[in-house]
């Protein structure tokens, strides 16, 4: 194990406080990914330092400290959402990447239409999709840290880049030749 | 029969295409995401944090932990009051808990099971 989570598991304030800064420019990156909102992803980011404080003693080594990070943030942000459905506070779905294609914009960067697909995505389909094809976890990871079976994982990676496919426009033209087939028979 | 195989594997290729095209699109887009600059605060921001976070997971233990003496002791002396002075209340509290316990663990997992659907 590294020495400075070993210290850190040991109570040694400065371990973790060089753990975290080590980790944050990745976990907020993360996080803008899957809330596709910088200033959520900042106040998550702080949520999961404050768990990931709590829950030190859990943390085994087997996997990367940066690994187990995503994790705890993965669970804080559908924990979060879960709380805002129940709240009644959701907003539609539209609203979610609006922040994100501004600070495009603010940068001169072109926007992407795959983003706003994912952001129209929802949250429990989204999630996976960047933790399997951006972040390269398995199906059995994703379903361990969502609580849901590596099957429900793979079903909603597929129905969701299906979803970004139609978004998208892509091979609408042989899904048409293969409606109208049908249509003949 | 060979010549339907065939076609329902070009098919497939075709749409493995697309799906690879879609998940190009993702990756390009969310790779753009990583090059923003984060704004990391420095190590004595971070110090800070985690001793606020330790004092305030120390209290909340502290809170609790008193809490569950309190609402224990305020049961126990129930219990054990109705125990010498009512039997008939110490019975009927002896059948109604692991009622209610059982009652509540399956309205919970049913809401738990919903959920997730």
């Amino acid at each position: 194990m590294d020495p400075l989570i070993k210290s850190a598991k040991e109570g040694d304030h400065l371990a973790f406080a060089m753990l975290f800064k080590e980790n944050y420019p990745f976990l907020v990156k993360y996080l803008m990914k899957i809330t596709m909102n910088p200033d959520i992803a900042e106040e998550l980011a702080q949520e999961t330092m404050a768990k990931c404080i709590q829950k030190m003693h859990l943390y085994n080594g087997q996997s990367k400290f940066s690994t187990w990070l995503i994790s705890i943030a993965t669970n804080a942000y559908i924990d979060q959402c879960r709380k805002q459905k129940r709240e009644n506070k959701w907003k539609g779905q539209e609203e979610v990447y609006r922040k994100l294609k501004w600070q495009f914009e603010s940068r001169n960067e072109e926007w992407n239409d795959a983003l706003e697909a994912l952001g129209k995505l929802p949250v429990d389909v989204r999630v996976p999709i960047v933790l399997k094809h951006y972040y390269g976890y398995s199906y059995d990871e994703i379903g361990t840290w969502m609580k849901i079976s590596s099957g429900t994982v793979k079903s909603r990676v597929h129905n969701g880049i299906l979803a970004v496919r139609r978004e998208l426009k892509l091979g609408e033209e042989t899904e048409g030749r293969h409606t109208r087939k049908r249509k003949t028979k | 029969m060979v010549k339907k195989q065939k076609v329902v594997i070009l098919g497939n290729e075709k749409q493995n295409k697309h799906d690879l095209d879609a998940i190009h699109k993702l990756q390009e887009g969310l790779g753009k995401v990583d090059q923003f600059p984060v704004y990391t605060p420095d190590l004595e921001w971070f110090e800070k944090m985690v001793l606020t976070e330790k004092q305030n997971s120390r209290k909340k233990f502290v809170k609790e932990l008193s809490l569950f003496l309190m609402i224990a002791l305020f049961i126990l002396s129930g219990i054990i009051v109705s125990f010498y002075q009512m039997p008939v209340v110490f019975i009927l509290i002896q059948l109604i808990t692991p009622i209610f316990i059982g009652y509540y663990t399956l309205t919970r997992f049913n809401k738990k099971v919903k959920i997730n659907e």
